[in-house]
């Protein structure tokens, strides 16, 4: 794992994609932090999730080669034919991802650090969006990798997991268009009103149940949930999981 | 030692691979041949581990590539058709990962990529990024890259395909002398490239296995019938005639011609006392016929085919 991991870790800062990503994250980062510096009230609280919007951006750019481009070059065949495990490939692959995510990151702990500096705030709140942060990079990391792992194409691959980002971002608003479109339908065929919107309403929290952003919206204020985070995670591992299937399956298909 | 039990590999309703069994023993160099589509890659891909078969067994070394994978993928070192290199990685990062991958520990590590590195000869460019390589250099990159982990048996598919004459014989006495400490399996369509650095050679046709034989038997078989290539200054019509009349010619057939030389391609049968070849030479200088060109034809890979399917 620690050999995949170092490869694709080191294999960012070889080709300019890391650099792309580390400067899109500190251009955004410095520019949310410069503004609230230069408007007199930090909170980096609210900076870190502004950051959150451009998971939609820099997780496509910094996951897309990651297996699309071993099957590309033909070097998936050391993971098969290589003493070490699938799993392994899957875990050290995330994880370089999420490391860089990690060192993009670093800009925050600077601004952080500034605002102490400058006799700022840094409080519960704060540590709770963070951690939410790379919670929820892990699981569009996962995405971004199962998104690599179906194709040998890294544009594909990148429109792939930025649609899938940016679904999960818009679950919020998914579930209110569909609760109401749902709605409607239903008494336009008839339903009684009543029902109808009460299967309107069933449809949208069930949607919007799956929304990650609702879910640790309370983290904000110092209201931390485990079972929100956990959820985060499922969701994560069941990405990396179908991405080990869709990696496993190549060996047996028959098609 | 690898032994290859029944196998066979599905597509849908084609049978890529449809029941080989062959054994490789230890230290030898066994031919893998077979014409573009026979199934040779899939057969070293499904030997190597990277797919599975629908059914069939191979056993490296004893251990099973599916029940066993880690212990027999230590045992083998494979070349795939195109050698898996990163081109953003130097040569030395690149040996350092797949020792990585094979898990070969850091105090043997150093020592053994010296040895390999200095036996494939790639020190010269050791540092370079492999993205700069020419061809004959990558694909030793490749060859260093199978031997990592000291594995016993070494799978080459193709290893000298799109080099060039200086690197094809480069790679042949690489092969040629790895021999001497592993067992190895070269897949290539070019026959004498086979003969030339295996013990025996295992040739397959629409996947299944059109024969197992050593080269000396093999080239015992095909020497039933050999061909001749005959250049000179004459007649055609005449040549072909005359030619056609000696004792030994099976048959003759105009290859070329125009106003100053004939050619023809001439099949002879061996098993005549006499050589053909020295009536020819006699019948060319009785007729004042002035010899350009004469040579023996290789038998190519289809014609070991058609011999080796017809009996």
């Amino acid at each position: 794992m620690y050999a995949i991991f170092k490869r694709e870790f080191l294999s960012y800062f070889r080709s300019p994609v890391g650099y792309v990503a580390i400067s899109i994250f500190s251009f955004l980062a410095g520019f949310i932090f410069y503004s609230q510096f230069a408007g007199g009230s930090v909170n980096i609280g609210s900076e870190v999730i502004s950051l959150r919007s451009f998971f939609v951006i820099i997780v496509p750019i910094i996951t897309m080669g990651l297996l699309a481009e071993d099957k590309k070059r033909g070097t998936e065949i050391l993971y098969y034919t290589t003493p070490v495990s699938l799993f392994s490939v899957v875990a050290g692959k995330v994880l370089a991802a999420f490391a860089l995510y990690a060192v993009m990151f670093l800009n925050v702990v600077i601004h952080i650090i500034v605002t102490l500096a400058c006799g700022g705030v840094f409080g519960v709140g704060a540590v709770g969006t963070i951690i939410v942060f790379f919670f929820m990079a892990f699981m569009f990391i996962s995405m971004g990798l199962f998104a690599s792992a179906i194709t040998d194409n890294q544009i594909v691959s990148a429109i792939v997991a930025f649609i899938f980002i940016l679904i999960t971002q818009l679950l919020s608003v998914i579930g209110d268009y569909t609760g109401t479109a749902v709605t409607s339908v239903a008494s336009a065929i008839g339903v009684n009103s009543e029902s109808a919107s009460a299967v309107g309403t069933a449809i949208r929290s069930a949607i919007s149940w799956l929304d990650p952003f609702a879910k640790t919206q309370d983290f904000r204020l110092g209201v931390f949930s485990v079972s929100a985070l956990f959820f985060l995670l499922c969701i994560g591992i069941l990405f990396l999981y179908m991405t080990y299937r869709v990696l496993e399956k190549k060996r047996w298909s028959q098609a | 030692m690898i032994e290859i039990n029944n196998l066979v590999k599905r597509y849908g309703d084609k049978k890529a691979v449809n029941g080989i069994s062959f054994t490789v023993n230890d230290d030898e160099v066994l031919g893998f041949l077979g014409p573009n589509g026979a199934g040779k890659s899939t057969t070293m891909n499904i030997i190597t581990g990277y797919l599975s078969s629908t059914s069939g067994t191979v056993k490296v070394n004893g251990h099973d590539i599916l029940e066993e994978p880690e212990l027999a993928k230590k045992e083998i070192g494979y070349l795939p058709e195109n050698p898996p290199l990163y081109n953003d990685m130097t040569v030395a990062e690149y040996l350092d990962f797949v020792c990585d991958l094979k898990g070969v520990s850091r105090d043997k590590r150093k020592k053994q990529l010296e040895r390999i590195v200095s036996l494939v000869r790639i020190s010269e460019v050791y540092n370079r990024l492999i993205g700069n390589l020419s061809k004959g250099y990558k694909q030793r990159v490749g060859i260093a890259q199978a031997m990592v982990g000291n594995p016993s048996i070494l799978i080459l598919d193709e290893p000298t395909v799109g080099l060039d004459p200086n690197q094809i014989i480069e790679i042949r006495k690489l092969i040629k002398s790895l021999a001497k400490s592993h067992s190895i399996i070269i897949s290539s369509h070019i026959l004498s490239e086979i003969q030339e650095v295996a013990d025996r050679v295992v040739i397959i046709n629409k996947g299944k296995v059109a024969a197992v034989d050593t080269i000396s038997d093999l080239s015992k078989r095909l020497s039933g019938q050999s061909k001749l290539l005959l250049t000179f200054k004459g007649p055609l019509k005449e040549g072909l005639a005359k030619i056609r009349a000696l004792p030994g010619v099976q048959s003759a057939t105009p290859r070329l011609t125009d106003n100053t030389m004939s050619q023809l391609e001439i099949s002879i049968v061996n098993d005549n006392s006499a050589d053909v070849r020295t009536s020819i030479f006699y019948l060319m200088a009785k007729e004042s016929w002035p010899i350009l060109e004469f040579r023996s034809l290789d038998p190519s890979l289809e014609e070991v085919f058609l011999n080796i399917t017809a009996r």
